[in-house]
């Protein structure tokens, strides 16, 4: 049955996301926020991450690049990326951002240049698994209802 | 329809050209919804916030700055609490009643501590407001809360957590 395919697809590949740590339960909110009204609510916060994301990961960089390094802004950038990767439930991001936080503190920028690399490096894993989740994507409990009117016996 | 202008402010619909009757019904209908003012400067959290709260019903208006939401309040250019004169301004901006604030705590300029204060220190102070931090920090919350704040939520917030409020906005209710 080609719906129930695909919703075993988009839930099979969701579960190894979580299972992975890429997502935690805060993603299992977005989509539960998601309805018929708004049916690309997780699409569009998704976008948003993406799109703010890139923006810090880009002010991050130069920042690091200055010859007199301001950990306060460095660090005012990563706690904004921690809090909207937490928001989306990007636990991998996140758990980067903690640790880039220290380094911050401490003010060693090895540290903070091994973190925006680790940061970065697990921001694009988690945004080529979103997209090719979303490429996989469950139609919404209306759509459901009338494929099943129409699919099963 | 929710027509988004900017990223910054999220207007309530705008009515079609209707029957006048009908644009009376739905401004009644709104009047009777709680209006929450969201503040919060991170463009993902509003638009979560955003959803959290029609999701239960609630009229939402999202502000991306401390001094949106003063200004948004009238209180932009007031460094005193508001006089006798200006009572008839009491829980009501352009028209519209705000039944309840959340706020983030960390927002660069005003942070949502220093909305806090201003707001109690003004003819709002009877509007509750939820402080809302990504970080639990003990002194945070008794600061907040000491400082007039209702609630102090963790973020992210979830539906349950909408629960709650709602509590503090029955207590906003005018009296008769």
């Amino acid at each position: 049955m080609d719906l129930v395919q695909l919703q075993r697809q988009f839930v099979d590949y969701r579960t190894s996301l979580y299972h992975e740590g890429f997502l935690d339960e805060q993603f299992t909110q977005l989509q539960e926020l998601q309805d018929e009204n708004n049916p690309d609510f997780v699409v569009e916060v998704v976008s948003l991450f993406f799109e703010d994301s890139e923006r810090l990961l880009n002010e991050l960089a130069r920042a690091l690049e200055q010859q007199s390094i301001d950990y306060k802004r460095i660090d005012a950038h990563v706690h904004q990326l921690k809090g909207s990767s937490s928001s989306i439930g990007a636990q991998r991001v996140q758990k980067v951002c903690i640790a880039f936080r220290n380094y911050c503190e401490e003010q060693n920028v090895e540290g903070c240049l091994k973190c925006l690399q680790q940061v970065r490096h697990e921001y694009s894993l988690v945004k080529t698994k979103l997209e090719s989740l979303f490429q996989v994507r469950l139609p919404c409990r209306r759509e459901i209802f009338f494929l099943s009117k129409m699919v099963l016996p | 329809m929710e027509l988004m202008k900017s990223e910054n402010i999220v207007q309530d619909r705008q009515p079609q050209p209707q029957e006048e009757e009908e644009i009376m019904q739905q401004e009644e209908e709104e009047e009777q919804r709680f209006h929450v003012l969201a503040v919060d400067d991170s463009v993902i959290d509003r638009k979560l916030l955003e959803k959290l709260l029609k999701a239960s019903s609630y009229q939402v208006t999202c502000v991306e700055s401390g001094e949106k939401a003063l200004e948004y309040l009238g209180l932009l250019h007031h460094s005193s609490p508001a006089s006798s004169s200006s009572q008839h301004h009491h829980q009501e901006t352009q028209g519209h009643k705000v039944n309840l604030i959340m706020t983030d705590f960390s927002m660069p300029g005003t942070s949502g501590y220093d909305l806090l204060k201003r707001i109690k220190g003004s003819s709002w102070k009877d509007v509750p407001v939820v402080v809302m931090s990504s970080e639990n920090v003990p002194s945070r919350i008794s600061m907040c809360l000491e400082g007039g704040a209702e609630e102090f939520m963790l973020k992210p917030l979830q539906l349950s957590d909408l629960h709650k409020i709602q509590a503090h906005l029955l207590k906003s209710l005018p009296h008769s």
